[in-house]
């Protein structure tokens, strides 16, 4: 997901545009001369010039001079583990996606299928993507949503949806 | 001196002081770990504070931020990876140490100055907020729009990215803040007709999407980092007496540019230790030495980045403008635990004010034990493998976002802002510009809204009244310096 300053900038622009058109429609409040609308636009104009200028490369320079000082300090010892990461290609980078489809998958699903289900499919999904072998990544699993659920009814008295497999013990709610 | 002893007696009661414990170690595991980092200990501690009485909620900030910010230094001296941001500045030399056979010596550095640092920071927060809060308590909102603005503005400037694109972070996050009906005017802006965006967009679950979620995104394309080699460790604190000596004034520096840059909104422990870092080469009677294994250097910003953490409390708990993204979190929780930030914190509640620096002298002087147990354990903890680390993370983000509200949108807020903050690092765009924006809109606006309704829609009094200009010509200074740099530079390239 890295993407020229043409692009950023350009998407700033359109964003800030679109901010300060929609600040600019909000209703006055009678009798005050300074309304809800006035922050909106000057944000939204501010960071539409600001997007312009990152769009003509204006600021590059410090960017660079940063970037070589941090290349300049990891490059003195030879031996050392090698930082520099071959640049993934397009699809791989798609994996980066992983963490927050799985925050969705839990907004929806967590309700009716319950915390313990559906916190061992994140947590197996996020450790098999990481490279674990399913000797790691099951008992992983099983053990981390019965530990967190027990650690947020009993000392944070937060409760998290039973769903179709309630904590398997009784004598708690 | 009554608040004092009631400070200690708010302090040393079990369930704070077991706080403080468990937070600390929690911290120094969290700091740690490469790819964590002291933020995010701090940001997923927070669903946890609320459910603690307020010293203890406090406590568990403070202690665990400073203990990652040390532990930070743990892999970067073994392995080559800061544990933390704030430590990348040095890791090389301490590196360099290690492949040099002394890798406690660097792991010594690390913590002795660093729990020296602290309390330096401390002493210095100690000293600086009680009269700035006596100023404080004149100001009106002309001052506090541009003290607000300046602190702003302060955040594009320190980072180590364009100007450019850290104003339109900072600019993004104010427009994040425009989100909802908290506005002077109580008309909803940007919901889109959807009722979760009415209140806004909170800033906890906000700040687990910067902070956690997109680190755990950076880790499913990077390889797992090596694993320490077993070793023996020697005496950890030996020669530390001896090099506080040979050093003082690199210490005392170190500590200085630590309060300086910590004061500073926005700016925290790692921009204190590139700083500091650099200080101390260009100063240094043997600037070649460094690189090498030197411990010059290391000592000056293991100084630095320990005395920013306290001092980033200062405009914190007077203002409500964070010092950095800890205090960013941290000033959250305050006003969660209702000692919202403001000078009259320091009259009303003084005696909860004492605690808080007896905490921080407290986590300062524990750091030395547990740290040095932290260091003889490290070697199993940095054999975690990630792939059982980073699914807790996920786990932890969901419901700890879920318990901030028992709500479900925040956790669809966590998701955005893991991918916003992800796609930002990666284009050289400053996430801390963005949080600080997000934190601080509210403050700028109400603060303009009300000062022009003040003066009947005149700008006269926003540069009359003497603090108020002094702070606009800082503010406008500070707006200004990159066109003034950039232009300096043309010009003598063009006499050159």
């Amino acid at each position: 997901m890295q993407l020229s300053d043409r692009v950023t900038g350009l998407f700033l622009v359109a964003l800030g545009s679109v901010a300060a058109y929609g600040g600019s429609r909000l209703p006055p409040v009678p009798g005050q001369q300074i309304g809800p609308e006035v922050f909106p636009m000057i944000v939204g104009i501010s960071l539409a010039i600001c997007g312009g200028l990152i769009a003509a490369g204006v600021g590059r320079r410090y960017e660079n001079e940063a970037e070589a000082e941090l290349t300049a300090a990891t490059a003195q010892t030879e031996d050392a583990p090698d930082a520099a990461e071959p640049s993934p290609s397009r699809w791989r980078e798609l994996w980066v996606l992983l963490p927050p489809v799985l925050l969705i998958f839990y907004v929806y699903v967590v309700d009716w299928l319950g915390f313990l289900p559906t916190a061992a499919a994140i947590v197996l999904v996020t450790s098999l993507a990481l490279g674990a072998r399913g000797r790691l990544a099951i008992p992983v699993a099983i053990g981390a949503p019965l530990v967190i659920n027990l650690l947020f009814l009993q000392l944070l008295r937060v409760p998290l949806p039973s769903g179709l497999l309630p904590l398997p013990w009784i004598g708690l709610p | 001196m009554s608040e004092i002893a009631q400070g200690f007696g708010l302090v040393f009661q079990s369930d704070v002081l077991l706080a403080i414990l468990f937070a600390s170690i929690y911290g120094l595991i969290v700091g740690a770990v490469p790819g964590l980092t002291a933020t995010m200990a701090t940001a997923l501690l927070v669903p946890i504070t609320f459910y603690l009485p307020p010293i203890a909620a406090i406590g568990a900030i403070i202690s665990s931020s400073a203990m990652a910010i040390f532990s930070g230094d743990i892999p970067g001296a073994l392995l080559r990876i800061p544990g933390t941001p704030a430590s990348a500045a040095y890791t090389d030399e301490a590196y360099a140490m290690t492949r040099k056979g002394r890798p406690e010596l660097a792991l010594g550095i690390g913590l002795w100055f660093s729990a020296l640092g602290g309390i330096f920071g401390t002493l210095a927060l100690m000293a600086l907020a009680p009269p700035l809060a006596s100023m404080a308590l004149r100001f009106s909102t002309f001052e506090y729009f541009w003290l607000a603005f300046l602190g702003l503005m302060c955040a594009t400037l320190v980072s180590r990215s364009s100007p450019v694109k850290a104003i339109a972070s900072m600019l993004l996050g104010l427009l994040v803040s425009c989100i909802g009906i908290e506005n002077p005017a109580g008309t909803p802006r940007f919901t889109f007709g959807n009722t979760n965006l009415l209140g806004g967009i909170e800033v906890i679950p906000a700040l687990v999407g910067v902070f956690a979620v997109s680190e755990v995104m950076r880790a499913m394309l990077t390889a797992e980092p090596p694993k320490p080699e077993r070793r023996r460790l020697g005496s950890i604190l030996a020669g530390q007496w001896a090099l506080t000596k040979q050093y003082p004034k690199q210490q005392f520096r170190g500590n200085i540019i630590g309060v300086l840059i910590g004061v500073l909104p926005g700016a925290g422990a790692d921009i204190a230790a590139w700083v500091a870092y650099s200080v101390s080469k260009r100063f240094s009677k043997e600037p070649q030495k460094f690189g090498t294994g030197h411990p010059e250097g290391l000592i000056e910003s293991g100084s630095g980045n320990n005395s920013a953490l306290a001092a980033g409390w200062v405009p914190a708990l007077l203002f409500g403008i964070p010092g950095d993204t800890i205090t960013a979190i941290a000033i959250g929780v305050l006003y969660m635990k209702g000692l919202n930030p403001g000078p009259t914190l320091f009259t009303e509640q003084a005696s909860s004010i004492y605690a808080l620096y007896i905490i921080f002298i407290l986590a300062n002087i524990l750091m030395i034990p547990l740290g040095i147990a932290m260091i003889r354990a490290s070697s199993h903890v940095l054999r975690a493998p990630r792939a059982s680390v980073m699914p807790v993370i996920v786990l932890l983000c969901a419901v700890g976002a879920f318990a901030t509200g028992n709500n479900l949108f925040a956790v669809l807020t966590v998701a955005a802002f893991g991918v916003i903050g992800y796609v930002m690092e990666r284009n050289g765009y400053p996430v801390a510009a963005m949080v600080l924006g997000i934190i601080m809109g509210t403050m700028v606006e109400q603060n303009l809204v009300t000062s022009i309704m003040k003066s009947d829609g005149s700008i006269i009094p926003f540069f009359n009244r003497p603090v108020a200009a002094v702070l606009a010509a800082m503010t406008i200074a500070a707006l200004l310096w990159p066109v003034a740099a950039w232009g300096l530079k043309r010009v003598r390239a063009q006499a050159a």
